[in-house]
Formats: structure tokens, sequence, C-alpha cells
């Protein structure tokens, strides 16, 4: 039993946190919330360059070949930030959905590219009927002459428009409609003619509406070569990746709690410290409370997965408590840091519009809770 | 990561041993009434007689050196122990030794060599049961407030007062205190912290009527008493750490007491709640069936699983000598606080059922009944949730820049 960090990953975690220190200032990281890609080109390139893009991703297909845990451990410091951008829906997401679906040549081809950074991956998945369920994948790709026409709309998709290619789920038989399997992966060029994406407004970042319309797209682009296997790749990929976006949450929920104890010793009201209250302290003991919880069903979950035991049950136990832990942190964070907390060049409400813009990403923690059940046995 | 013992062949061996030793050794007939406060006294004597069994083989206190009744054993063969124990539903020790736990770190660390030579041996061979004594009617969450009285008289201490909420069923051998040794030193400074034998002249024990007799983690103790002392002459030599340093002895069992040394086992309830849930059936369907009822099982779930991850990493921390801060009291804040909160989950889950033991309408022979006093009277041993946050704030450094340390276990 060892619950410490191995030495390469405090090597990388102490990288990390100087890149992104040096990097990504606050300001920076508030500059780039308001922005459809949440990423500067330059940015990217550095990111790249350090292999991160790629840190999931095997040798052989030049990445990292690093583990999941190890994977974990940067999410963690990235979450600190809270650094915006495609590196978990590229890198980690569409880089595992790509390595359990696709064939050899496909890995071949993407792989390499997304560790690089030439290509950027988003899933778009979810519809206006949302829900991170395969019944809720409606959008039809009608097989003519060939190709494939795509027509529909993809909703709350993140880093749509950071990206070079979608992988898009369709249904390319319509008797499967509604049911929970005939689901097909489409690599689709984001440039393609009839693509339109538009971010969406309001209180998230990086989340898009995506409109094909009469979008053609050839055959060889189905994940894996042969249709309907598509969810089951899908599930496969989440499994991994969930837990990797968990320490984001987490690296996020360290950051609220940091910044509130900061706070509690410098804010002086009633003639002392806000922390020296039991009320104030309550909210900080709150935070590390719901920010523990996140921390060690998701490094659990990570070691499972790392030293191939069962981890379904710890996966959905993570994501269950990471998301409704990072919520609670957040507002916690507001209680004790007040009108301060709200001012946007403070940095706080960054941490608190990820807690929601999360939420559901990769199915909302009731979702979970119930899958958490079925994986029981129950 | 690991988040498992990885087992050396040596090791394995080591469970060979254990498992075959504990086949032989541990007394027919013993059974564990599902309210400790059933505990027979033949069955309490039961418990007692492993316990000295395990003593012999330094296996009841393990991780202590063998010179002073331990097993010099490390954290990993602990472990095996343990698991090996929890097949038959027993931990260490076997019976309610509060008061040997605590008592016997704190000797361990603040004794001179001559106190840890008498005291030590008796305690982690089993021959010693063991109660601590630390709440006072005037003197609870503010336990350094405490009022009872030792004047030193030549080679004794003669001792008054009353301390509450004491012990468990059918006895002990050896006490332990916190008493006031000089009322004009400042608090903090005026303590001591003495060893007092079982049965002394002028002591007098009377039991509580408690809604049920809680514990901190291990054995329940089944029964607690109030204890008078009425003018009651202790040795000098049983004063452990020094004049008025009894606080200072007091930080490593508080450690303790305040969930510092972690925990690796799961909470029983809820585990056997969940089946319960799977094999009950209702109006010809299958509780776990019921959505409601489902989602209240992965509300149970889930909080079992924190406060078992909790106690993992406090026990690593603990027993891997890294620095501690708050992960103790938050264990136990967390543990308490959910039990309350699980238990209301599980009297909505089963109904009105949970909240009886009768023999043709109590689930689980009861369990589920206790389980809803336990997790009331849990919220006060170890200090209050609210003592726990309190300790927690002052670590993590809340307001404050100077960060309180965790106390020595070692």
């Amino acid at each position: 039993m060892d619950l410490g960090l191995t030495e390469a990953q405090e090597l990388l975690k102490t990288t990390a946190a100087n890149f992104i220190q040096q990097e990504y200032p606050k300001e920076t990281i508030i500059a780039l919330e308001s922005t459809p890609t949440g990423v500067t080109p330059e940015l990217f390139r550095k990111v790249a360059e350090l292999g991160w893009l790629g840190i999931i991703i095997p040798e052989v297909y030049s990445g990292e070949g690093r583990s999941c845990t190890d994977a974990a451990v940067l999410f963690e410091e990235l979450g600190r930030g809270p650094v915006p951008g495609p590196y978990f829906s590229s890198g980690v997401l569409g880089a595992l959905t790509v390595l359990h679906g696709g064939t050899e040549e496909q890995k071949h081809a993407i792989l390499p590219q997304v560790a690089s950074g030439e290509r950027v991956l988003s899933l778009a998945v979810t519809e206006p009927h949302h829900g991170w369920r395969p019944e809720t994948v409606q959008m039809r790709a009608s097989l003519q002459g060939g190709a494939y026409t795509l027509n529909g709309t993809k909703l709350f998709v993140h880093d749509a428009q950071a990206a070079t290619h979608l992988i898009c789920a369709v249904r390319t038989s319509p008797s499967s409609n509604g049911s929970t399997s005939g689901i097909t992966l489409l690599i689709v060029d984001a440039k393609a003619p009839g693509v339109t994406v538009r971010t969406l407004p309001g209180w998230m970042a990086q989340v898009d509406e995506v409109r094909f319309t009469n979008v053609l797209v050839a055959t060889t682009a189905v994940l894996g070569g042969t249709e309907g296997q598509g969810w089951e790749t899908l599930e496969a990929a989440a499994l991994q990746a969930i837990p990797i976006l968990c320490a984001y949450q987490v690296g996020s929920c360290q950051a609220v709690f940091d910044m509130a104890v900061a706070y509690s010793r410098t804010r002086v009201q009633f003639g002392q410290s806000i922390g020296r209250f039991q009320r104030v302290q309550d909210h900080i003991i709150n935070i590390v409370n719901n920010l523990d919880a996140a921390r060690w069903t998701t490094y659990e979950a990570l070691w499972k997965l790392d030293t191939g035991r069962p981890a379904a049950a710890s996966v959905r136990l993570a994501k269950a408590v990471t998301s409704e832990a990072y919520l609670k942190v957040c507002d916690s964070g507001h209680e004790v840091h007040a009108g301060v907390g709200v001012i946007r060049e403070y940095g706080l409400t960054l941490h608190t519009q990820r807690s929601r813009t999360l939420y559901h990403l990769l199915g909302e923690p009731r979702y979970h809770r119930r899958r958490l059940a079925d994986a029981l046995g129950w | 990561m690991d988040f498992e013992v990885t087992y050396t062949l040596e090791q394995e061996a080591f469970r060979t041993e254990v498992r075959a030793w504990l086949a032989a050794n541990i007394p027919e007939g013993l059974e564990q009434p599902v309210d400790p406060g059933d505990l027979s006294l033949a069955q309490y004597q039961k418990l007692r007689e492993l316990g000295r069994r395990l003593g012999v083989k330094g296996w009841l206190y393990p991780t202590y050196p063998k010179e002073y009744g331990g097993g010099d054993l490390s954290v990993d063969f602990v472990m095996i122990l343990e698991e090996e124990l929890d097949r038959y539903g027993l931990h260490l020790p076997p019976y309610y030794d509060s008061g040997g736990r605590l008592g016997g770190a704190s000797i361990f660390v603040w004794g001179t060599e001559e106190q840890k030579q008498q005291f030590l041996p008796p305690i982690f061979r089993g021959e010693w049961r063991t109660w601590q004594l630390l709440s006072e009617p005037n003197a609870g969450s503010d336990l350094a407030g405490v009022q009872t009285r030792a004047v030193r008289d030549g080679d004794s201490y003669i001792v008054n007062g009353q301390k509450i909420y004491v012990g468990s069923l059918h006895g002990c051998e050896m006490m332990w205190t916190i008493v006031v040794t000089d009322p004009d030193k400042p608090r903090h400074e005026n303590l001591g912290w003495l060893m007092i034998p079982y049965g002394l002249p002028g002591t007098e024990v009377r039991p509580m009527e408690l809604l049920t007799a809680g514990g901190e983690g291990g054995a329940s103790p089944g029964l607690k008493h109030t204890i008078f002392f009425d003018n009651v002459r202790v040795p000098a030599f049983n004063l452990v750490g020094g004049e008025n340093n009894g606080w200072r002895v007091a930080t490593t069992h508080l450690e303790l007491e305040h969930g510092g040394g972690g925990v690796v086992r799961r909470n029983r309830v809820v585990d056997q709640f969940l089946e319960y849930c799977i094999t009950t059936k209702r109006n010809g369907e299958t509780l776990s069936k019921d959505p409601d009822v489902r989602d209240d099982m992965v509300e149970a779930y889930i909080k079992s699983e924190i406060v078992r991850l909790f106690g993992l990493r406090t026990y690593w921390l603990s027993h891997a000598h890294k620095p501690r801060s708050y992960e103790g009291p938050q264990l136990s804040y967390c543990r308490k606080t959910y039990a309350l909160e699980i238990a209301e989950t599980i009297l909505r889950a089963v109904g009105p059922y949970a909240m009886t033991n009768d023999p043709d309408w109590g689930p689980l022979n009861g369990l589920l009944e206790h389980y809803q006093r336990s997790a009331v009277v849990g919220l006060h041993p170890g200090g209050t949730t609210d003592i726990q946050k309190v300790i927690m704030a002052r670590r993590i450094g809340i307001g404050r820049t100077t960060k309180e340390q965790a106390g020595r276990l070692r």
C-alpha cells in the first residue's frame, strides 16, 4: 500500500505546475475563458511540444504511453488553473475513443497527429434531447452513392470550435432508432461543407452547437470500419477518460480550497481575520471534505484501471462524487469570498463556471449513481 | 499509487500461520450480540481469553516492540492479522479496550523506561483491560477544563472528583485519567496524566442509562459509567509524562481519538443493509428494484465508500509515518456525520421495521434498529463533530498562518 505519487509523477506534477504558472497566469485564463476555443495556437503548440497531448497515447502511435494515473496527475494541475482548451477533449477522450474503436490503420493515421497537435478531436455525441445515453442519439447518416449524408444537430459539444475533426455519433439504420445499440462513430472534418459550429452563449465555456446540413462523409470515416459498434467504443473510452476528467475537477477544487484558506487569513473584518469565525471555518471544512472525497474516489478508480482490476463501479462512484463535490466546493468558496468572489478578475468564478460546465459531461452524477447500482449487481 | 497491500511470500506464509492459529485458538461458541449491551459475562471472558492468547504471540498490539509485549510487526503484517480476524467478525483487540489502545500509545510516547516496563506489557499482552477517564460533568468538549484534583502526598496522589461516560461492560483492571495537579498554573499546564488501578478504596462505579453505549471504531463498550473518586490514594509513580505535563501526554491519545490512526474496515452495517435490500421482498418485489430504495442504497454506499477511503488514507499516513495534519479529525467528522445521514437513509429505505428489534419484525436481528441509536450516540465519543471541525481548522490554518501540529504517535 502506498498512496503517494511516484517520483516520475512528482516530476510531472512539478513540471506542469511550473509551466502553468509561467504560461497560464490568471489574466491569460480569464482572457481565454470567453473565447470560442479557450486556447491560442502558440499555447497549444507549447503543450504539444511537452508531449501532453499524447500522454495517454501508446508509444507505438507516437504518444507518451503513460498510465491513467500519470495523465490524471497532469490534468489535476491543469484543473488548478483551471486551464481551458481542448486538451481533455482531444488528448484524452478523443484519443481513447480512436484507441478503443479505430482500425489499426486509423490509429496510425490519427493518433500521432493528435499527439503532435496537428489534429484536434472533439466528441459530438449529445443532441437536443440531451443525455449521455445511447437512446438519445438520433442523428441519421444515410448511405447514398458510396458516402454518408449527415443531417441534424449535436448540442453541448465540448471544444468543437477548437477541433479539426469531430467524432460524431450517428445512426446509419433507421430501424435502430431509440435502441441502445446500432450507433456508429464517424470521423468528420470540422471544416467540411455543411458543418456549422456555434459557441453557446451564457454561463458555459467552449461548449458548442454543431449543425450538419447535407454533410458528405466517406465510408472510410467509420471508426473501426464497421457500423453499429459506436456506443461500446464510447463506453470503453469513457471508462478510462472519466477519472482523468475527475482529476481535472479535483485540481480545480484544490485551487478553490487554497484560495479560500489564503483569503481567510488576509481578509479582516470586525478587527480580525475572517477565518477566526467558525461559520467561515465551516465553509472551508466543507470544501476540504468534498475535495478529499473527490480526490480519493478518483485516484482509487485510476489505480484500479491501471492495475487491470474491475473498475466500472469505482469510475461511476468517482464521477458522481466528484461532479457533485465540485459544485459544493465552488459554492462554499463563494460563501467565504462573498463579493470579492464574483469580481471576474479575482478568478474564483473561473472555477465555478467550470464546475457547472463539466457537471453533465460524460454523464451527470445522477446517471452515474444509477449506473453504479447496476455495476454493483443490485 | 497502490490502494492494496501487495504481500510478499513471507507475508503470505504469515497469513497461513495466522489462519491456522486462529482456527485453533478462537474459543468455541464465540457469539457477538447485535447490541453490544447484550454481551454476556461468559462471552466477554471468551474474548478476553482470546486477547491473552493473542498477547502471548505479540499479536494483540502487534506494532509495538516485543520488549513491551508487542510483536514488532510492520503495518503489512498487521493488515494480515486484521483481515484474518475480520473473517470471524473480530478485530484487534477483540473486545473493547479503547483505554489500552489510547493509553498504551501515550505511555509509549511519554512514559519513563520504568513506567513502560511496568505498564505496557500487561496492556499489550491483554492481561489488563484499561478504561479511559476523560469527560466530567463540566468538562466535555472543553476537556482541558477538567476539575478532578490530584494532590501530592508523599509517594502518592490523593484523587478527588467525578468522571463520566467511562468504560464498558464487565469491568476492567486499570484506568487512566487527566487530573488537575496544580490549580494555580495556566490552562494546559496544570494537568497530570495518571494511571489508577481499578477498585482502589474510595472509588465508586455507577452504571449510566444511555440510549446505547457507542464507541469510535473497534469493539463497542456496551455500557458506560460514572466514577466517583473520594480521597483515592494512587502511587505517584503512576503519573506519566511528569508533573503538569498531562495535556501533552493527552495529545497523543486525543490524536488517535480524533481518527489520526485511520482505519481499514468497511462499514458492516451498510454492507448488511445493502444485502438486506437485495434479498428482501415486499409486496412480491425485491426492495432493491424499487427505484427510490435503489437511490437510497447508492447514497449509503457512496458515503460508506468515502469514509472507507478517508480511513485508508489516514491509516497509510499514520503507519507509513507520513506528515499528518487535518486528516484524522476529518475522518472522525465524516464518519460521525455520515453515520447519522446513513441512518436516516436506512430508515427511509427500510421503513419502520428499522426501528424495532422485535424477533418477528426487526430486520437483521435488530442490527438496523441498533444503528438508529448508535449513529446518534456516536456523535460525541472522541470529540463532537464541532470539536473535530475546530481541530481541522487549526491544523489547516484557517484564519491563521501558524498551523497546529498533529499529536505525536511515535
